[in-house]
């Protein structure tokens, strides 16, 4: 006689779901975890994930170097060089963070509208500016805890290279909100035009080529411009075609080391950085509001 | 209670064309077949329902609530378009699971909705192989299961069998009419082939230059006619002379001869007239006409 248990299979069939729907809420939250989770690779193959890592080790080594530099020989090299600071941080990353930029936003944006994906987020309860302000919000963040991560090495470094950690933090306390308010500056324009440009293609090749290419082609021009002294006032105005500088020139602004004699005046760099951010926002969000109406 | 789908004076015109011209149309519970040539405005319609398109004039009301206006509402839609729509880098699972939370899903409650909708249409073994490996039948019913992720109450299936080899086009049908029957989710399903129609539909609605020409349900259309058709080996023209001898209104039909208005006394003509040419008959009686004989 056998005593095994006997099993039996059940078909349960078709199930309705009747647990909770959390509507538009939940909608944004998943994009905006899957838009992270796009930016770092994961969930795909070893290329994808080898890229943010190589861009984290080049935003780390600066700080690092500084940090090394700064606690370490400090004592030494104070008198000979002016070692560099938080404040020095952004102006050296800032290239490598729009290239950073240009090469991983576009895989939130340009995926979604080739392989069509768009049209089954777009039929769900979310709408467009919710789609835009997910990937937005997404990408921004990812941005934000790179420029983050070497600001605060950085000044792990400094204070505990120090020689009385706790004065050295007492005497620059003010860093800390400037690195962070400047890297909030920062992001806003790392983000939102790779952004913008990618939802102009479907070629993720495409909108980071335009990227770089704008940034490299902004600098140049404007730094041959600036270098001419024929071209006297305008050499200061060509400072606006930057724009990969200007967010530079509004951290600068933060950190206090920014002159206005020698520069425009902190007004117009504002109210230019917050047209270039702002109207980088409208078009990406123009862009996808056009899908839907 | 609202009808699960209205159609109120639902225009939408772009720039210079009426796509949809004041259409006024209920859809109820079950299978519903949206028919039309290119160009009818069964996708325009569709778009109106899941609320890609916000109409020019009228509404289009899902539960009686519109979709454009209230986006909460579309989480008890799911869409399956004609088109690619399917990322190739994710495993079927894993985009589901996404799919379900973007419909509102909670992310343990997507994950378990996920595997049981692959089981449903039959992609349980393959579902953590990446989608960019799939078979162009495989990825339909990818496009099927993420329509049918969050269990929605309706699904709109933009021409679900296109691109399908006969086996595949029938095995999408069946699981179609699974959904509608069995899982009880209502079905709306743009195509033009009348025979997935007739196979799978409760009902059609066809549009035609932007407006219902015609709706009701399939068997109406496809009832049994006061014609007969008989099937006769050899005397197929001496047949047809004799009925017409006889008053009847007699012609060939393919291959059969249709003999039309006929009554219980005209069934004694049609057998004296056999008997008189000897045809050897192989088939007689009435035959249920095919939507592709209505509307051609």
């Amino acid at each position: 006689m056998n005593d095994a248990p006997e099993g039996r299979v059940f078909d349960l069939g078709y199930r309705r779901y009747d647990g909770a729907r959390e509507g538009r809420a939940r909608a944004r939250q998943a994009l905006f975890v899957n838009g992270i989770r796009t930016c770092f690779g994961l969930g795909r193959g070893a290329w994808a994930k080898l890229l943010p890592i190589l861009f984290f080790v080049s935003v780390m080594t600066p700080a690092a170097f500084f940090s090394v530099m700064g606690g370490l020989l400090g004592d030494v090299l104070v008198d000979i060089v002016d070692l560099p600071g938080h404040e020095d941080y952004y102006g050296i990353v800032s290239p490598i963070l729009f290239i950073f930029a240009a090469i991983i936003a576009p895989e939130l944006l340009c995926p979604d509208r080739r392989e069509r994906v768009i049209d089954l987020y777009l039929v769900r309860p979310m709408t467009a500016t919710d789609y835009v302000l997910g990937r937005w919000s997404a990408f921004f963040l990812v941005s934000v805890a790179f420029i983050y991560s070497g600001q605060l090495l950085l000044l792990a470094g400094l204070t505990l290279g120090a020689e009385e950690p706790l004065e050295y933090l007492r005497e620059n306390w003010l860093d800390i909100p400037r690195f962070l308010a400047a890297g909030l500056a920062i992001a806003v324009i790392t983000t939102t035009i790779p952004l913008a440009a990618a939802s102009l293609t479907t070629r993720r090749a495409y909108a980071s080529a335009g990227v770089i290419g704008l940034f490299v082609l902004s600098s140049v021009v404007s730094g041959m411009v600036a270098n001419e002294g024929q071209f006297g006032e305008i050499a200061r105005w060509a400072r606006l075609i930057d724009i990969g500088g200007i967010q530079t020139e509004i951290s600068d602004m933060i950190f206090g080391e920014y002159e206005s004699a020698e520069n425009l005046p902190r007004a117009l760099m504002i109210a230019w950085y917050t047209l270039i951010g702002g109207g980088a926002a409208y078009a990406l969000w123009w862009r996808y509001r056009s899908l839907a109406r | 209670m609202p009808p699960l789908l209205e159609a109120r004076n639902l225009t939408k015109r772009y720039s210079g064309a009426i796509a949809l011209d004041g259409v006024s149309v209920e859809v109820e519970r079950g299978i519903t077949g949206l028919l039309g040539p290119n160009g009818a405005g069964k996708s325009t319609a569709i778009k109106l329902f899941l609320g890609l398109l916000t109409p020019t004039e009228g509404a289009a009301l899902v539960m009686g609530e519109s979709p454009s206006e209230n986006v909460e509402i579309r989480a008890h839609l799911g869409y399956m378009p004609e088109h690619d729509c399917i990322p190739s880098n994710m495993t079927a699972t894993e985009f589901l699971a996404h799919m379900a939370q973007i419909s509102g899903l909670p992310p343990s409650a997507a994950r378990t909705r996920a595997a049981d909708t692959l089981r449903h249409v039959g992609l349980d073994e393959e579902r953590y192989r990446s989608i960019g490996e799939y078979s162009t039948g495989m990825i339909q019913r990818v496009k099927l299961a993420q329509a049918l992720a969050h269990d929605p109450s309706v699904v709109f299936l933009d021409e679900p069998t296109a691109g399908l080899d006969p086996v595949g086009r029938e095995e999408m049908l069946a699981l179609i009419r699974r959904t509608g029957r069995e899982f009880g989710i209502s079905i709306v399903l743009s195509t033009h082939l009348m025979g997935d129609v007739e196979t799978t539909c409760d009902r059609i609605i066809v549009l035609e230059d932007g407006r219902v020409s015609e709706s009701g349900e399939v068997a109406g259309f496809t009832a049994e006619s006061e014609t007969i058709f008989i099937d006769v080996d050899i005397g197929v023209d001496e047949l047809i002379e004799e009925l017409t001898s006889r008053g009847l209104s007699a012609s060939v039909d393919g291959v059969s001869v249709a003999v039309r208005d006929v009554g219980d006394a005209e069934y004694d003509h049609i057998r004296d007239a056999l008997a008189e040419v000897g045809a050897r008959l192989r088939r007689l009686g009435p035959r249920r006409r095919r939507l592709t004989e209505i509307f051609r």
